[in-house]
C-alpha cells in the first residue's frame, strides 16, 4: 500500500515536472518572440539634428557625426552608410547575430596619414537598443548604442583612440 | 631704417645662429655630468653601462625591424627580467650609421606610429638582456590593441602569476608565471564599459595590490575610477568621476599601494596631481605639481613617481614631501622620453621602460652611490616549489 502510495505519487510529481517545463518552454518562446517583434528596425535615410555635447568634435573625422547616415536593417544585418567613419562616406556591415565581420580597408591613423588596415564590427541587442562595437587596427575604437523614439534616432557614441576619449548622444530624424 | 637694422639682425641671427648655437645633441651631451644632483642630474645615482641593453633587441630583434613602444618593465630578480613590448617597428629603407635601434632616434613617437607588428609582445630576458622567453603564444591577443600597457607580479603571490594590462583591448590578464597558461582576463575583451562599469574597463592602465592579494586597477585613460578586487578578481568597489575635485581623476594613470594604515596612492595624470584615499576609496590628501604617467612603491615605503611633464624620477615619503629627483628629456643614453613603466631589482639595478623613446634601458648603482636615492624595489614572495 505505500510502495503504490509511493509510485502514483512520483507518476504525480514527475507529470507535473513535465507540465511546468513545458509551461516555461512556452513562455520563453513567446517571451523571445515578443522580444524578437518589440526590436526596432532602423532602415531609412537619418539626417542629423543636434549632439551633447555641442559641437562634438571626435578627431581625424573618427566619430564625427556624418549629416547623414543611410541605415539598412534585414533579419541579420544592419549596414551604415556614412562619413563617421572617417573623411570619406563608408559601408559598414554589422552582423546581429553577435558574430564579428572582419575586412581590409583605409583609415586615418592618428598621425593623419592614411593606410590600408583591419576592420572589425560587432553587434548585440540590449532589449530595444542595439549596441555596436567598430574597431580597426589604426587604433580607432567606437561604440554606438542605437535606438528608437518617436520617430528620432538617438546614437549614445563613445569613442576610444590614443588620444583623449569622447562621449556624445547624437540625434537623427527620418529625411530622405 | 630701423627696420632696416632689424631686417639684417634677423638675417645675421638665421645665417649664423646655426653654426654657432650648438645642436640639441651636442647640447645634452656637454650636460652630462654624472656626480652632480639636482635639475642638470640626468642619471642621479645611477649609470648605463651598457646603452645597448638588452642584447635581444641590438641590433635588431630581426632584419629590418626594431622593438616598439616599451609599454612596461618588471624585475623579478636581476636575471628574470619582463619586458612588455607594444609590438615591432618596421624601420626606413635607410638609416643612419649612429642608429643606436630605438624608435626615439627619429623623434618621432613610437608609441602609435607607424602601425606596429604584434610580436615579442611579452618577453622575458636575464640581466646581460639575453633572451629567455619570448610568450609568442600571446601575441596574438594584442593583435587588435597597441600592445601590453604594463606589466607585473604581485610582491605578495608565493605563485609569481604575471599580469599583463592592455589598455586599448580593456582588460587586464592573469598568465601562469612561466606564460604556459592564461589564468584569467578582468574585463570584456574589446568592450569598454563606463564608469559604473563593474564588468568591464575602459583602458585601464596600472594594478597594485594590499598583502592579502586585493587589488586596484587604475581606470584609465577611458574612465575616471579606482577599481578595487579581491583577491579572485571579484570586484569590490570603485569611486571617481570625472572633474577636478578631490576623488575626482582625469585620466588615473598610475597607482601605487602602501604604507601602514594601507593607502592607495592614484597619478591623477591629467590634472597633475597624486591623490592619496584610504583603501575603501576615501580621499585623505592630494599632491599637486606632478603628472605622473607610472608610480611604483619601494621597499622602503616611499612613492616614486615617473613625471610626464618633466621627465624626471621623484622620490615622495608617504606624506607627499618629495626627498629626490633625477632625470632629463632626451633620447641619448641614460635619457628618457615618456617613461611609463620602472622597476627595481635585488641588485639595485634600475629599468626604465620608454614608451616613446621605444626602448628599456638598464640603469646601475654607480660606486658609492647614495643608498637614500636608488629605487629599492619590493620584495617578492619565495616562489611555492623554489624558482624557475
Amino acid at each position: 500500500m505505500t510502495i503504490r502510495s509511493t509510485s502514483t505519487c512520483a507518476r504525480a510529481h514527475a507529470h507535473a515536472r513535465a507540465c511546468a517545463l513545458l509551461v516555461t518552454l512556452s513562455l520563453s518562446l513567446v517571451s523571445v518572440v515578443a522580444t524578437a517583434q518589440q526590436r526596432p528596425n532602423f532602415t531609412g535615410t537619418w539626417k542629423y539634428v543636434s549632439s551633447t555635447p555641442p559641437n562634438y568634435p571626435g578627431s581625424n573625422g573618427w566619430g564625427v557625426p556624418s549629416p547623414t547616415v543611410v541605415l539598412t536593417q534585414t533579419g541579420n544585418e544592419l549596414t551604415i552608410e556614412s562619413g563617421q567613419f572617417g573623411a570619406t562616406p563608408m559601408k559598414v556591415v554589422y552582423k546581429l547575430d553577435g558574430t564579428d565581420t572582419i575586412w581590409d580597408g583605409t583609415s586615418s591613423s592618428q598621425s593623419g596619414s592614411t593606410a590600408v588596415v583591419k576592420w572589425r564590427t560587432k553587434a548585440s541587442w540590449d532589449g530595444n537598443r542595439l549596441v555596436l562595437y567598430t574597431w580597426n587596427t589604426a587604433l580607432n575604437q567606437m561604440r554606438d548604442i542605437m535606438s528608437l523614439s518617436g520617430g528620432q534616432l538617438t546614437i549614445v557614441r563613445a569613442t576610444e583612440q590614443p588620444g583623449p576619449s569622447t562621449n556624445a548622444t547624437l540625434t537623427y530624424t527620418k529625411g530622405s | 631704417m630701423h627696420r632696416l637694422r632689424l631686417s639684417l639682425f634677423a638675417f645675421l641671427l638665421v645665417v649664423l645662429g646655426f653654426e654657432l648655437l650648438p645642436s640639441a645633441a651636442s647640447m645634452q651631451q656637454s650636460r652630462v655630468d654624472p656626480a652632480k644632483g639636482g635639475v642638470g642630474d640626468i642619471t642621479g645615482p645611477y649609470e648605463v653601462p651598457d646603452p645597448k641593453w638588452p642584447e635581444w633587441a641590438h641590433p635588431y630583434p630581426k632584419p629590418g625591424y626594431i622593438w616598439g613602444s616599451q609599454g612596461g618593465v618588471f624585475a623579478e630578480s636581476p636575471n628574470r627580467i619582463y619586458l612588455a613590448n607594444r609590438g615591432e617597428l618596421k624601420l626606413p629603407e635607410r638609416v643612419p650609421p649612429n642608429f643606436p635601434g630605438n624608435w626615439g632616434f627619429f623623434n618621432q613617437q613610437a608609441a602609435t606610429q607607424p602601425i606596429a607588428n604584434m610580436v615579442n609582445c611579452i618577453v622575458v630576458v636575464d640581466g646581460n638582456g639575453k633572451l629567455i622567453e619570448a610568450w609568442n603564444q600571446w601575441d596574438k591577443l594584442f593583435e587588435w590593441g597597441r600592445g601590453p600597457h604594463q606589466v607585473y607580479i604581485s610582491p605578495y603571490d608565493p605563485e609569481r602569476h604575471v599580469w599583463v594590462v592592455d589598455d586599448m583591448r580593456h582588460v587586464v590578464y592573469k598568465f601562469t608565471h612561466d606564460g604556459k597558461r592564461l589564468v584569467q582576463t578582468l574585463g570584456v575583451l574589446d568592450e569598454f564599459g563606463d564608469n559604473d562599469d563593474l564588468t568591464r574597463f575602459r583602458r585601464p592602465t596600472m594594478i597594485d595590490w594590499l598583502p592579502d592579494g586585493t587589488f586596484f586597477v587604475a581606470d584609465g585613460y577611458g574612465n575616471t575610477r579606482v577599481v578595487k578586487f579581491n583577491k579572485d578578481g571579484k570586484p569590490l568597489l570603485k569611486w571617481g568621476t570625472r572633474g577636478t575635485g578631490p576623488g575626482q581623476f582625469n585620466t588615473p594613470h598610475g597607482i601605487a599601494v602602501g604604507g601602514s594604515p594601507a593607502r592607495v596612492f592614484v597619478s591623477d595624470r591629467g590634472n597633475r596631481r597624486i591623490q592619496v584615499f584610504d583603501v575603501n576609496g576615501n580621499f585623505l590628501d592630494e599632491w599637486p605639481g606632478i603628472a605622473p604617467h607610472s608610480m611604483m612603491m619601494s621597499a622602503d615605503e616611499h612613492v616614486w613617481a615617473v613625471d610626464s611633464i618633466s621627465d624626471r624620477i621623484v622620490k615622495f615619503d608617504l606624506s607627499g614631501h618629495a626627498e629626490y629627483s633625477f632625470g632629463q628629456f632626451g633620447t641619448r643614453p641614460g635619457y628618457t622620453w615618456a617613461m611609463h613603466q620602472i622597476s627595481a631589482d635585488q641588485d639595485g639595478n634600475l629599468f626604465i621602460a620608454e614608451v616613446f623613446g621605444g626602448r628599456t634601458q638598464k640603469y646601475r648603482p654607480r660606486p658609492g652611490a647614495d643608498p637614500t636615492q636608488l629605487v629599492r624595489g619590493r620584495s617578492l614572495m619565495p616562489m611555492a616549489g623554489g624558482t624557475r
